[in-house]
């Protein structure tokens, strides 16, 4: 479907907000953001993350 | 006269018409003040360009500008920004879209001592971006936002390349400029040139302007075209341009313009960006894009922010009139049966295209459906009917659908496409086989009718 992204889901260590980024983040030095919370962390921190 | 955004009121306003709604009580980029009033006007169906004449700031302090949203809402007003009769919307426009991305007109260099931009110039320790109203518009969405035309300069060749491009805020002089790595872009590859041989590259973002000016920023239009000339050609007179404050005398910015901002995005810098609710109506993932460093601003006095609704009808029009217009030029350079083209706000402007032709061979729907995937990155559906059938009335089409397109043969998946498949459906009558008629009111009877008559 064109609205199909490559994209993996996490979930903030903080908060719990469960959000999704583009795949080009996954297993990156670059710190995700939570929406919600504005906690910065990497996916490796994610309590949950579903691909 | 000068076309500008105030002009473009003037105008608006002077016509005596019911265009204009004016919201007096500040709005509060902290909150969803300007979303939630655009959804209620749309859930009523009012259809008004909105003027937000009080705003306040990032940190909720009252600000001298004004914000202006629906400027794209429906297609007649799509139609007079660029000086097109209201009650010719439907192909007519379409074509003068085309005509109009076809022409260039030179632009005019003016003293930055005389250009209305530079009343207001804030430059290094003076930018402060938490002065300039941005908004969130969905829930999830992960900052404040502008959306506006972002202009590069080819390094190589020396032409100016504008596109739409939204920015986040990150700081008081650092905003997120949305270029997705991924996805090949003119002013991605203007980026990459500068990042190859080290360099930063300078980049200036107009808010605000005469709506001609967004609506020429949508044309189809090749790497290399010099945008600036394109800008000039829809709004129907030379574009002013004046040098930039803080990129060097070269770097010409729009002298009309109701803000300016300049700003260098360093090699390879990188941050992240979203959730935010784009034009699919679905957020788009978190990802990382560039950022720039904010080296000036410059606006007028109770500068005139201009706004897109993202993933809504004003955002749906911007996206799709121009291309409409881009894909017909492209048909016909191929075939010249094409009758019109259409980009339903079903497919947001954008993943879908009606076309309908004078068809003469059997291939034609399924050759013509092929052109629009070439010219339009997101293209996903192109349906191909015959010339009765109306591309602009939805239910035409998909009644023309349901009855002329032959399932196991009409609907083509062109399978393996970068980022999703792509379909065609020919949903013309077949004529390699008998098919029924279409059952018709004879044209006379209905023309010849005279209804008052008849309801008295």
């Amino acid at each position: 479907m064109p609205v199909r992204e490559d994209i993996f889901w996490v979930t903030c260590p903080r908060c719990g907000e469960k959000f999704y980024c583009d795949n080009q983040l996954r297993h990156s030095s670059i710190k995700l953001m939570c929406p919600k919370c504005r906690h910065r962390f990497l996916d490796s921190d994610s309590p949950e993350i579903r691909e | 006269m000068v076309k500008d955004l105030r002009e473009y009121f003037q105008t608006l306003e002077a016509a005596g018409s019911n265009d204009v709604l004016r919201v007096s009580r500040p709005v509060d980029p902290r909150g969803f003040d300007v979303a939630a009033i655009l959804q209620q006007l749309e859930n009523r169906g009012d259809r008004r360009v909105v003027r937000f004449e009080k705003t306040l700031d990032l940190e909720g302090r009252p600000t001298d500008f004004s914000l202006v949203y629906n400027l794209f809402l429906t297609r007649e007003l799509c139609a007079q920004a660029i000086g097109h009769p209201r009650g010719a919307v439907k192909m007519p426009l379409s074509l003068e879209f085309a005509r109009r991305g076809e022409e260039h007109r030179e632009p005019e260099v003016m003293d930055p001592s005389r250009a209305p931009v530079k009343e207001v110039v804030l430059s290094g320790e003076a930018v402060n971006m938490t002065t300039v109203p941005m908004f969130r518009y969905h829930e999830q969405d992960i900052g404040q936002y502008l959306t506006m035309l972002a202009v590069m300069k080819d390094p190589d060749d020396g032409f100016y390349d504008i596109s739409f491009c939204k920015n986040m805020y990150l700081s008081p002089r650092r905003l997120t400029v949305s270029l997705q790595r991924k996805l090949s872009k003119h002013l991605l590859t203007i980026l990459e040139k500068n990042e190859e041989r080290g360099r930063p590259t300078p980049v200036a973002f107009i808010l605000g302007h005469h709506p001609a000016l967004s609506l020429g920023a949508s044309a189809l239009t090749t790497f290399g075209n010099d945008d600036y000339g394109t800008l000039g050609s829809f709004l129907g007179q030379p574009l002013r341009l004046t040098p930039s404050t803080s990129l060097g005398d070269d770097f010409l910015v729009p002298a009309d313009a109701e803000m300016i901002i300049e700003g260098v995005i360093p090699p390879h810098a990188a941050e992240i960006q979203n959730p935010f609710g784009e034009f699919s109506r679905y957020y788009q993932p978190q990802v990382a894009v560039p950022y720039m460093e904010v080296t000036a601003v410059t606006h007028r006095r109770k500068a005139v922010i201009q706004g897109v609704f993202p993933g809504h009808a004003d955002h749906f029009n911007l996206g799709s009139l121009a291309k409409e217009g881009g894909i017909y030029s492209e048909i016909k350079r191929v075939y010249r049966g094409v009758q019109a083209v259409y980009l339903p706000h079903s497919g947001v402007g954008r993943y879908t295209c009606y076309v309908s032709i004078k068809k003469r061979r059997e291939a034609d729907a399924k050759l013509v459906g092929m052109v629009p995937h070439l010219h339009v990155h997101h293209m996903q559906f192109v349906v191909v009917v015959d010339e009765d059938v109306d591309v602009f009335n939805e239910e035409d089409v998909i009644w023309a659908v349901v009855t002329r397109a032959r399932l196991h043969q009409d609907i083509n998946v062109l399978k393996g496409m970068p980022r999703a498949d792509r379909v065609v459906i020919d949903a013309t009558v077949p004529l390699d086989e008998p098919f029924p008629r279409k059952a018709q009111v004879p044209r006379q009877a209905v023309e010849s009718c005279k209804l008052e008559e008849w309801l008295g």
